[in-house]
């Protein structure tokens, strides 16, 4: 007999990085998903739901989102005061924020995040260490650089605006201006709209095609 | 016992009705035109426009007036939001996803309706307290249960054609792609195709009835089979075994498939509407815009290198299929410049059909969180100049058809005057002088004689040569 099942899942921890970021850990139910995919969550019995990049690792156990409390938000305001044992209704996986398997080890690749849009290079590279890739993570103050020891350290590329202090003073755009893309690697651009916009044009300018540049795009 | 339903939306939801109307029929319920002399009353919900589910509301609250002066059974379905299902709880006697729409007998039953029909429905016991269980989970999870769970209950039944010659065929619900502006996966959920078995007895059924255009529906109707990958047949070759079928029945019909999505847009499904003759030679292909900024703000998925990649695959396999798209005009943010990329692909890819909209909020969907940034009269100014851009190329290419004999499918009577219409297998509109209604659900043969930008005019064939006789 079917029935009418609620995508619940049991949150397990909280992580809190900073005063308003944090990781949310939840059990995996079983969930197959592809490294740069989100889910679609919010509290259970909730209607506002909203879009979050899975965190966690091909073959952890367990789900994780990275979180940033929103002024005015309506899920990220509520997700800060959840605890473990409560239920949050999830579905998912979506999206196509993925590398081609076989692109995984015959390219390389240029991962550019700003802020929280670092989440699905986490689980990306943490899923597949082996991959050739650079990761530039734009924030503006250090404590911003969100769990950064779980990246090789000649991989990660912090990119610090407000502070001294990160392997980059500057935005991303500065990075890349100074640090010219070659044409065939294959460029991820996840996190806010304008980031994107501006990384876009200065690797268009740079001649990378736009069938190498991916993006995914936090609101 | 009579009914009525109302209609909202596309024609995902006309279809639907389609299957809706038989399960009420099996009540004993009779169809009525006035809704004022129904028992129960029924929407097919659109949440695409905040002004469609302005009309579901204005609705309701008539209904509910009603109720005081007599006996009234309300429900709604279709594509509801879920903080529009919440409301809807309160104000509807039913509420429930299209894909529960085979459980709609027991919920009207558990009203208080019972008819000697619908008690045939639940004859026994354990089938009874199964149905009654589902229906109470049914309303205490009206907002969240899985939109998609019982669709292959849906499908299973068999719909009432509101046409004799032409027939939707549903082959995939909901989806997956999160565009930006767009609420359907919150409405519809996720995407889930339909076994080919079914779809192929389907339409198999349809041919055998002479129908002659068949339009395959779903939201991302070319991203069938990804949600069962190696259970279940690719679009691709779906659409093989159709045109495979269509050739064994030696009988002339288009089939034809909306809505596609550009991101699963392959080279193999042209290849295939090319090999075969009852694979339609017209492609609706939605672009949204013709800036790959703007697409990726929209989260489109797909880039103009891509869809222009599709559009010479086209071009270079099926010179003369005709290219449909959908385009929003003013999105969130866009530019001028932004907008004149868009008027460019208009000239590129010389669009016989452009469906242009004004950008307007869509309730539910991630835009609707945005500043509607671009004033209304610039999103004006920019629908005309568009629909003017693509009168041009539209009008060149209906008036290269001139003097020439096409094939048209004949749909019905003009509303004004002694003409008949129909359309062409590119789906261009033909105004034939004929007032012979035996002539319609069949395809003829048109000599076009005259050309405008959206239309065609000509003559039958036969009526043609009567006359140079």
């Amino acid at each position: 007999m079917e029935t009418i099942t609620h995508n619940k899942y049991t949150v397990k921890k909280i992580r809190e990085l900073t005063k308003s970021t944090y990781v949310v850990r939840m059990e995996r139910n079983g969930m197959a998903f592809i490294p740069g995919q989100n889910l679609n969550l919010g509290l259970a019995g909730d209607t506002e739901k909203r879009d979050y990049s899975i965190y966690s690792r091909k073959k952890d156990d367990y789900l994780e989102i990275l979180v940033k409390e929103v002024e005015d938000g309506l899920v990220s305001k509520q997700l800060k005061r959840i605890n473990p044992g409560d239920a949050l209704e999830v579905d998912g996986p979506f999206g196509f924020f993925t590398l081609k398997e076989e692109h995984l080890y015959s390219k390389k690749f240029l991962f550019i995040s700003s802020g929280t849009g670092i989440a699905p290079f986490h689980s990306i590279t943490g899923s597949f260490p082996e991959i050739d890739f650079t990761l530039l993570h734009g924030v503006r103050y250090l404590d911003e650089t969100y769990e950064k020891h779980d990246y090789p350290d000649d991989r990660y590329i912090s990119c610090i605006s407000q502070e001294a202090g990160g392997d980059f003073h500057g935005r991303v755009t500065d990075y890349i201006k100074q640090h010219p893309v070659d044409k065939d690697t294959l460029c991820y651009l996840c996190g806010n709209v304008n980031m994107i916009y501006d990384v876009f044009d200065i690797l268009k300018e740079q001649g990378v095609p736009s069938e190498n540049l991916h993006a995914e795009v936090y609101f | 016992m009579k009914y009525h339903i109302i209609t909202l939306g596309c024609q995902m939801n006309l279809s639907d009705t389609g299957r809706t109307k038989p399960v009420i029929e099996s009540m004993g319920y009779e169809w009525t035109d006035n809704e004022d002399e129904a028992q129960l009353v029924g929407i097919l919900a659109c949440s695409v426009r905040q002004k469609a589910i302005d009309k579901v509301y204005a609705r309701i609250h008539k209904w509910n007036r009603a109720k005081n002066q007599r006996n009234l059974l309300t429900f709604v379905t279709g594509c509801i939001l879920p903080a529009d299902r919440e409301k809807f709880l309160k104000l509807f006697d039913i509420v429930f996803p299209m894909s529960e729409l085979q459980e709609l007998p027991e919920m009207i039953r558990q009203n208080g309706i019972v008819t000697p029909v619908s008690l045939k429905v639940v004859n026994q016991q354990e089938d009874l307290v199964f149905r009654n269980e589902r229906v109470e989970q049914l309303k205490r999870s009206a907002a969240g249960l899985k939109l998609n769970e019982h669709m292959s209950d849906f499908w299973h039944i068999n719909p009432a054609y509101e046409s004799k010659f032409e027939a939707f065929v549903p082959i995939q619900n909901g989806c997956d792609k999160f565009c930006t502006f767009c609420a359907v996966p919150y409405t519809r959920g996720r995407e889930v195709s339909r076994p080919s078995t079914e779809i192929l007895e389907e339409v198999k059924n349809l041919v055998e009835q002479d129908y002659k255009s068949i339009t395959l529906l779903g939201q991302n109707v070319n991203s069938y089979g990804l949600d069962k990958k190696g259970e279940e047949v690719s679009f691709p070759e779906l659409l093989r075994l159709i045109g495979k079928m269509g050739k064994a029945s030696g009988k002339e019909f288009w089939v034809y498939f909306t809505s596609p999505h550009p991101r699963d847009m392959t080279d193999e499904v042209i290849e295939v509407v090319a090999q075969y003759d009852c694979l339609a030679k017209q492609i609706h292909l939605p672009g949204q815009s013709g800036d790959d900024k703007v697409l990726i703000r929209m989260n489109r998925k797909h880039n103009m290198e891509k869809y222009r990649h599709i559009v010479h695959t086209i071009r270079k396999l099926i010179p003369r299929a005709t290219l449909f798209t959908d385009i929003i005009v003013g999105f969130t943010g866009e530019t001028d410049e932004q907008f004149e990329n868009t008027r460019r692909i208009m000239e590129e890819f010389k669009y016989n059909m452009a469906y242009i909209a004004q950008y307007s909020v869509r309730p539910g969907a991630t835009s609707s969180r945005w500043d509607d940034d671009v004033p209304k009269e610039v999103k004006k100014q920019r629908y005309h100049t568009l629909t003017e851009d693509l009168m041009k190329t539209s009008h060149e290419h209906n008036k290269a058809m001139v003097g020439k004999t096409y094939r048209v499918l004949v749909r019905g009577k003009e509303r004004k005057g002694e003409f008949l219409s129909g359309l062409t297998e590119g789906r261009i509109n033909v105004r034939i002088p004929s007032t012979d209604m035996s002539l319609v659900g069949q395809i003829v043969d048109i000599k076009i004689n005259s050309a405008t930008e959206f239309s065609l005019a000509g003559d039958l064939i036969n009526q043609t040569e009567l006359q140079s006789a």
